[in-house]
């Protein structure tokens, strides 16, 4: 009996034991030859999901390297950074990870550089502007992706019913455009404003340009309540919000809201990218572009995003990691830019898609590349500073925007002290 | 001796009534002396793996440095207790956490009262209704909350269309879009979807008062709202209490409505204490742990503060 209960109770424990060994063990790929892709969805339905490019590259990959195996993992844009962070935080980082920023991972020094997983000829490749934004302090780390630039959109049938003949080019002329819009009942959103937590630093940033403003000084400092930034939004609370020529709350719509609205045609002008181009075809909308407005005249330098695809040290798979980026930017490239209608990273992309006649629709946005802005984006504290305006950058179109914008200064301040 | 092989039943049912049961007796004096500790074990260790670990950890993360990337850079000190004290929006968020847990179970008890007062009485289609009030219940929160987002949609919204067609509204509000009104929608959503467990409760509360001592206070004259008053509500308290325990907890941890239905925002406007938490973890992990760590400690402060009272009821 005794031993029974010596027995019992031994099983007893091995067992609790074995449960809290579930949590201990995570999974280290040991093998060398296989490479783990994590990359952003760029779909909007399921006909045209990231995750289908990816298969075929890596089919078409793996035929031609049948020494190197690639895993690949397609997250949403919502959750992928959320699930990055707890990769590397359980230590089961990815080889490679292609989504919005990568400063903050060089400040924790875990990316390769892009010299050491880029081979000569794709690194000479890379249209120069964009590989200059990858660099943090004068080191090349994130690898161009896409890019887009930004216009604005208009809906030319809802301007015809509302008797507007050219598009507007200063804000002036845009809330008086707008008003016409309300006054005709032409569109229910007259000027669609997203600033929710899906792209509120971008909107945001498009409209301080306009005023001159943006997000940082000539020395690289934050100037996120500058003058110019605060006179920006209340320009935007008293034209727009109030009187009623955009959403009601601005500060919880997101840009897909206002895509979809426009592609509805319930919305009379928004800044889009080129993703925009496909879905107002696709909803029948009659719609044209023009360089976005400006204070006093239309920009002339617009916000420029670029997505970013880098390598991860952790596994130490250099070559792998270099023989699938060599692949995949000199075969690749094109093919993803026009499954969604992207702008290029690389040269001979860029030199296709504008000589071979079938993205005529994307001139407009060729055009404004050369005077694009982008976000701080080698700036090590850019990424928490951009989801913190994510949160509550928005607010600024309805509260006080002093306020707003210098809680988000203070705290832009914080995260630059904390990563130096 | 005994452990090297398991005594044969002769030999144990020999040893019962002669000299050779000593040793077997003092063995078994040593394991009695750790008492039920070797049948706990299991569930202790347990309780230990999944419940006190996690709360170290968590605990211990709160007071470390994080990066956004998710790397350890060391201690943080209670820097990150401060940060999340110095939010703009922490004091709003506390407010309005209290408010949201205080509103919710107060209504979801009141109205399940008297719905279990209802379902009591015999009225034709009974058991259909008693089925009925089960589908709130049975369908997954996220999906109720996911409905009724798009029901008080501004453009698409069935509640916009039937009130302008009535004529009520001239223009499609967003109902969702700012606290004043998401607020009073996610706490009716949070009240839909908690009555239905409330209302068994006290049904089953209600089934368990004996007949004849309502028979009795009908013979002593007790009109009705004095039977309720002395006879239901005094002996329906075992079952209130459960109710109320049990919704205040879940209530204060609520996650699934407000995230779908406003993410908390704008800002974090709609926010309670878990959906606040779960934003911060966005920005910084350990921040994000501190504001975990603040509300854990508020639920063992809730639970010990009930305890006390429901066991103060309990002598009275």
């Amino acid at each position: 009996m005794n031993k029974r209960a010596v027995a019992a109770g031994a099983a007893a424990l091995a067992m609790a034991l074995s449960v809290t060994a579930c949590g201990g063990d995570s999974g280290s790929s040991g093998d060398k030859n296989t490479i783990k892709l994590v990359a952003a969805d760029y779909g909007d339905k399921k006909s045209n999901a990231s995750k289908i490019y990816w298969d075929s590259v890596v089919k078409d990959f793996e035929k031609q390297n049948k020494d190197v195996k690639v895993e690949v993992q397609v997250i949403n844009w919502n959750d992928i950074d959320k699930q990055v962070k707890t990769m590397i935080q359980s230590g089961n980082v990815p080889d490679l990870l292609q989504t919005g920023g990568y400063a903050d991972k060089v400040a924790d020094d875990l990316l390769y550089k892009a010299d050491d997983v880029l081979s000569p000829k794709t690194k000479k490749n890379l249209i120069p502007s964009f590989a200059k934004a990858g660099e943090v302090d004068g080191t090349q780390y994130g690898i161009p992706w896409v890019s887009s630039t930004r216009v604005l959109f208009y809906n030319k049938e809802v301007f015809k019913k509302a008797g507007i003949k050219n598009p507007p080019k200063t804000w002036d002329e845009l809330a008086e455009t707008a008003e016409k819009i309300k006054k005709s009942k032409a569109a229910d959103t007259p000027y669609a404003l997203p600033l929710g937590p899906e792209e509120a630093q971008g909107e945001s940033m498009i409209w301080e340009l306009g005023n001159g403003g943006g997000y940082t000084d000539s020395g690289g400092k934050y100037t996120l309540d500058s003058k110019k930034n605060v006179e920006t939004f209340n320009w935007l609370q008293d034209n727009l919000v109030k009187p009623g020529l955009t959403y009601s709350n601005p500060a919880s719509t997101d840009r897909k809201t206002a895509f979809a609205d426009f592609a509805a045609g319930k919305a009379g002008m928004l800044n889009g990218h080129p993703s925009l181009v496909q879905m107002a075809k696709a909803g029948k909308v009659d719609y044209g572009v023009t360089t976005i407005p400006g204070k006093n005249g239309p920009l002339k330098t617009t916000l420029g995003v670029a997505d970013w695809m880098m390598a991860f040290k952790d596994g130490g798979k250099q070559e792998q990691i270099k023989k699938f980026l060599d692949f995949v930017y000199a075969k690749k490239m094109l093919k993803f830019d026009e499954m969604y209608n992207f702008m290029p990273v690389t040269n001979d992309a860029l030199e296709t898609m504008q000589s071979n006649g079938k993205h005529k629709d994307l001139q407009p946005f060729f055009d404004e590349l050369d005077g694009a802005r982008f976000y701080p984006l080698g700036d090590p504290a850019w990424d928490i500073v951009s989801a913190e305006m994510k949160k509550t950058g928005g607010k600024a179109a309805k509260e006080d925007p002093k306020k707003i914008l210098g809680d988000l200064q203070k705290k832009a301040e914080e995260a630059a002290a904390n990563t130096k | 001796m005994s452990l090297k092989a398991p005594p044969s039943p002769a030999s144990r049912s020999r040893g019962r009534g002669g000299q050779s049961t000593r040793p077997a007796r003092r063995a078994s004096g040593g394991l009695a002396r750790l008492g039920p500790l070797p049948w706990i074990a299991p569930v202790v260790l347990l309780i230990l793996a999944v419940v006190v670990w996690p709360i170290v950890e968590l605990i211990r993360t709160s007071f470390q440095n994080i990066s956004i990337s998710g790397v350890v850079r060391g201690s943080a000190g209670t820097d990150k207790y401060e940060k999340l004290f110095d939010e703009s929006g922490f004091g709003h968020v506390i407010g309005y956490t209290v408010l949201w847990t205080v509103v919710v179970v107060s209504v979801t008890m009141l109205v399940s009262l008297g719905l279990a007062q209802l379902f009591n009485q015999r009225f034709p289609g009974r058991s259909v209704t008693r089925w009925a009030l089960i589908a709130p219940w049975a369908a997954s929160v996220l999906m109720t909350a996911i409905g009724f987002k798009w029901m008080l949609n501004q453009t698409a919204g069935v509640l916009n269309t039937v009130l302008l067609d009535l004529g009520i509204i001239d223009k499609s509000e967003d109902w969702l879009g700012s606290q004043s009104t998401a607020w009073p929608w996610m706490m009716f959503v949070a009240v839909f979807v908690s009555l239905p467990f409330t209302t068994y409760t006290l049904l089953a509360g209600l089934q368990t008062i004996p007949g004849d001592v309502y028979e009795a206070a009908r013979i002593d004259g007790a009109g009705p709202w004095q039977t309720y008053r002395s006879i239901t509500l005094p002996l329906l308290r075992p079952a209130f209490l459960v109710g109320v325990v049990i919704n205040l907890i879940n209530v204060f941890n609520s996650f699934p409505i407000i995230w779908a239905m406003t993410q908390g925002g704008p800002g974090s406007d709609t926010s309670t204490t878990t959906v606040f938490m779960y934003k911060l973890k966005e920005t910084d992990i350990a921040e994000s742990a501190a504001m975990s760590v603040v509300n854990f400690a508020m639920v063992v402060v809730l639970v010990l503060l009930f305890l006390k009272v429901s066991r103060w009821n309990e002598e009275d």
